[in-house]
């Protein structure tokens, strides 16, 4: 990254390419792109990143971190649909904040390699769940159709791996 | 205001955000609240990086023979044509103590149309976020009142400086005020400082069900 940045170093620009344009079309076809769109917006987010790659912090998000948001972003550019959201009565955008903590600044690499680390320990089927809304998007209920689970169930099993990727223990997130 | 404080749980707003699935409109007032408040600051932290981890992990899908190539010659041809037009100086100093990325989004409104008085102290300004929704900054003079009113659909209001008051309480930066087509209130500007506020709003189409579950209205 530092190199497409400084230097405008077109080899590097390629394995980056090699690397990321396959994720980035893989992750468009997932959510219902066609072929041809997939391979354009990859196209589309990896010449993007160039341009951008002067602006990349790495204190800021992880490269994967980065080029996804470029990849989503131009993706809502592209087909300009996303859901309403409704919200639910506890939730946690309605709540006053906790006592306000001194602000810590955020320790972006801290935090990648906490959630890299817990991610790896969980088992799969809190995964497949966690990938269905962090990866797809899906709504809760959503998830539940796709995975016959009661939503209570989806609900506690998110809430309790989001707890654990936090590196907190949620007093009373219990498996339903 | 309503429960005691638990410890901020998981909202699926944050996924369907990291995930891209949530209306710019929304987009922006969860990034506006996350410059406000460190709780949601940490938890859409985490949820990026989530999202970006399983980006990188996810199988990939081969690209067609010679896409790096041609990808390299696109950004030769954009690179003779460059020279981005340098943004001219904010008109608006009051504007520019906003956070990002509501910041961009008022000055972009206010080079184009400027705020609209509504009510003595009252201003409002449409941003245009490409959200489906009717996305609207608003600024209140200390204890101007905002005319009553009630709405078509759902609005959302995030204090952004300042705060407000009505007949449900008080609201100061962070806070977010939710009211529903049956109720009719009148806000006050706090006294003290100039309130601004971000307003999100459904247009008419109603939110069904006030408080249920996140319905995909607009689906994939």
């Amino acid at each position: 990254m530092a190199l497409i940045a400084a230097k405008k170093c077109r080899e590097s620009f390629s394995e980056l390419f090699d690397f990321y344009a396959p994720r980035v079309k893989s992750y468009m076809l997932r959510l219902g792109a066609s072929d041809n769109e997939a391979e354009d917006l990859a196209q589309d987010v990896l010449v993007t990143v160039w341009r951008k790659a002067d602006m990349y912090d790495r204190k800021q998000a992880s490269v994967s971190t980065w080029i996804f948001r470029i990849a989503r972003n131009r993706r809502i550019d592209r087909f300009r649909k996303a859901s309403r959201p409704e919200l639910d009565a506890d939730e946690p955008m309605l709540r006053p904040p906790d006592i306000e903590q001194p602000d810590e600044a955020l320790d972006r690499a801290q935090i990648e390699e906490s959630v890299r680390a817990e991610l790896a320990k969980l088992p799969h089927e809190q995964l497949e769940l966690l990938q269905a809304a962090f990866y797809e998007g899906l709504s809760h209920s959503e998830i539940a159709t796709r995975f016959g689970l009661p939503l209570g169930t989806v609900k506690s099993r998110i809430r309790l791996a989001f707890g654990r990727l936090r590196g907190q223990l949620e007093p009373g997130g219990t498996d339903a | 205001m309503m429960q005691e404080t638990s410890p901020p749980s998981f909202s699926e707003l944050y996924s369907a955000y990291a995930a891209g699935q949530l209306d710019p409109g929304f987009s922006l007032l969860l990034e506006t609240q996350s410059m406000l408040r460190s709780d949601v600051r940490g938890a859409l932290a985490v949820s990026e990086t989530i999202s970006g981890i399983m980006f990188e992990t996810a199988t990939p899908v081969a690209m067609s023979a010679g896409a790096g190539a041609r990808a390299l010659d696109l950004i030769d041809a954009l690179e003779r044509e460059e020279d981005l037009p340098a943004r001219s100086a904010p008109s608006d100093a009051e504007l520019a103590e906003l956070p990002e990325p509501l910041r961009d989004a008022a000055f972009e409104a206010f080079d184009l149309a400027g705020w609209q008085g509504t009510a003595p102290g009252i201003r409002r300004m449409k941003l245009d976020v490409k959200s489906e929704l009717e996305v609207e900054l608003y600024r209140i003079q200390p204890n101007a009142r905002v005319p009553r009113h009630s709405h078509g659909g759902t609005e959302f209001t995030l204090v952004v400086a300042g705060g407000f008051t009505d007949e449900t309480g008080s609201y100061g930066p962070g806070d977010l005020a939710v009211k529903g087509p049956d109720d009719t209130h009148q806000p006050v500007g706090d006294a003290g400082e100039v309130c601004f506020a971000l307003a999100v709003r459904d247009a008419g189409l109603k939110f069904t069900g006030v408080m249920g579950m996140i319905q995909r209205v607009l689906g994939r």
